[in-house]
């Protein structure tokens, strides 16, 4: 049966022999340095692949720093520009204040001052009607009138003295 | 299609295929039979053992047959080319290297898928060795010059070779060959000489008849070189090697009781035991349907591809030998990947399917 099919206990360990042999040879020239090869390779992507998302995540971080970064500084920016405009308030309210204390103070001076020249005017006028009173005096007693007449020059004298007044 | 028939480039290739056809018709075996014949092949001499390549032993008590030639050649060759991939290795592969690094890529994926990623790296070397062995024979196997160049073996040798075999003379063709050398060419045209039965040339040699002139000679073609696989010893090597593996893998990673156990189950009482034997039966099974599917599909092929050339030459070939090809390949896959299948289920013990 087994001639009949070709099957020879020589020939079969020469094949066995010859398929073991490429089995080795194969193993030595082609897996090893190309699985070796392929687990490299493999490994390298892996490495770049993480690098790659590690530089990702800290290019990202780094965004975010950034953006925080640019977030404080416009919100430094902010306060800095309400404190000044604080301050420019306050130094305008202060101004203000100080220019209206002045002005008043001003104001109240020349009040001040009008009511004094005024008091001097009067007292100037009292004292010019004291000098009238006496000249009408010395008049009447030089003329001695009645009584009614005296009071009637003294009116004369008031009159007049009015008017002028007036006329000032 | 009133197209193609205006180009005169189709038009000249449409010519010439039906000419092809036509020519082919007339001189292959259809067109013998109206004397025309004048491109066929013969049927060449087909029998399942490898013959030997010189008529001599080797060594004592051994011949070297043709198969064994095919076989070394193969082993030669994928060394070669698996010497000029990894000659010079690249991190960016090309050429051979990007060849045989998708080819393991392939296996590896799919061994890691079948067997998990652990075993399938321990099974993958043989499994790619033997796709790689398989497909390159089988793909050699299909070249001109198997089965077409060879020692003619003179119809005196055939006779006695087949009177101490005790095959009927009757059902042996001898061909008739030119000129005198030890060297034979089956080429186109030789279909026209008469086929000789080896009966027929004793009967007339014992009444001193000469059948053939002169120059010419009377014999079988013993081809160099045979298709690795069409011989039973390649095809039941690589099984046995397989099945080997398939169970040294089975006893390391189970222990020899625990793998045992699986073909001899004392505890699990008489139906266990009778599964277990019948396992043992599969087991064997398991080689003979490795060895004779292999062989079985490409000696057919040989057979398809001779009997085509045989029929129809020049054009009835092409599309069996893609067919050739397309075989040669697949049976090389199966091989390869029913031993992983094998590797993978004797690895993984019985207790685990149980619970």
């Amino acid at each position: 049966m087994f001639s009949a099919l070709g099957i020879n206990l020589a020939w079969l360990i020469t094949q066995l022999i010859g398929f073991i042999v490429l089995f080795v040879i194969l193993h030595k020239l082609l897996y090893k340095p190309i699985l070796r090869m392929m687990d490299q390779r493999s490994a390298r992507i892996r490495e770049s692949l993480e690098t790659a998302e590690r530089v990702r995540t800290e290019a990202q971080s780094s965004r975010e720093e950034m953006q925080q970064q640019i977030e404080a500084a416009r919100a430094e920016g902010r306060q800095l520009v309400a404190e000044a405009r604080d301050v420019a308030d306050r130094f305008r309210e202060e101004e203000t204040a100080k220019a209206k204390a002045e002005i008043e103070s001003e104001k109240a001076r020349a009040e001040q001052n009008i009511q004094r020249e005024r008091d001097a005017a009067i007292e100037d006028l009292r004292r010019e009607f004291a000098g009238l009173a006496i000249t009408a005096a010395e008049r009447v007693v030089r003329r001695s009138l009645d009584e009614e007449s005296h009071r009637k020059l003294i009116a004369d004298v008031m009159e007049e003295a009015a008017s002028a007044a007036r006329k000032n | 299609m009133s197209k193609l028939f205006k180009s005169p480039k189709a038009l000249v290739i449409l010519t010439l295929a039906l000419g092809a056809f036509v020519l082919s018709v007339a001189g292959g075996a259809l067109g013998k039979e109206f004397n025309g014949g004048f491109l066929g092949a013969p049927i060449a001499h087909i029998q399942l053992p490898a013959e030997p390549v010189f008529a001599d032993e080797l060594f004592p008590g051994f011949k070297l047959t043709n198969t064994i030639v095919a076989t070394w050649l193969t082993i030669v060759l994928v060394a070669v080319l698996a010497f000029l991939a990894t000659r010079r290795m690249t991190e960016v592969p090309t050429g051979l290297q990007n060849m045989f690094e998708a080819l393991i890529e392939f296996f590896s994926n799919l061994a890691a898928s079948i067997a998990g990623p652990e075993n399938g790296r321990r099974f993958l070397p043989l499994t790619l060795t033997i796709f790689i062995f398989i497909v390159t024979s089988n793909w050699l196997g299909i070249l001109p010059g198997f089965g077409t160049i060879g020692r003619i073996e003179t119809a005196e040798e055939v006779i006695h070779h087949a009177e101490d075999a005790g095959t009927d003379l009757a059902g042996v063709n001898l061909q008739v060959f030119d000129g005198d050398g030890a060297v034979g060419i089956l080429s186109l045209g030789s279909i026209r000489t008469e086929e000789i039965t080896a009966k027929r040339f004793k009967e007339a040699e014992e009444e001193g008849v000469h059948l053939v002139e002169d120059g010419k000679q009377v014999g079988i073609l013993v081809p160099f070189l045979r298709s690795a696989n069409t011989d039973v010893n390649t095809t039941l090597a690589i099984a046995i090697v397989a099945m080997f593996m398939v169970h040294f893998w089975a006893f390391r990673s189970l222990g020899i009781a625990g793998h045992v156990g699986k073909f001899l189950n004392f505890r699990g009482g008489p139906v266990a035991l009778f599964v277990g034997l019948l396992e043992i039966i599969g087991e064997f099974a398991r080689l003979i349907s490795f060895t004779f599917r292999l062989f079985g599909n490409i000696f057919a092929g040989e057979v398809l591809l001779i009997a085509m050339a045989f029929l129809l030459p020049l054009i009835g070939i092409i599309p069996f030998l893609g067919l050739e090809l397309f075989v040669g390949m697949i049976q090389a896959f199966i091989f390869s990947i029913l031993t992983l299948v094998f590797a993978a289920l004797a690895s993984t013990g019985h207790d685990t399917e149980h619970h």
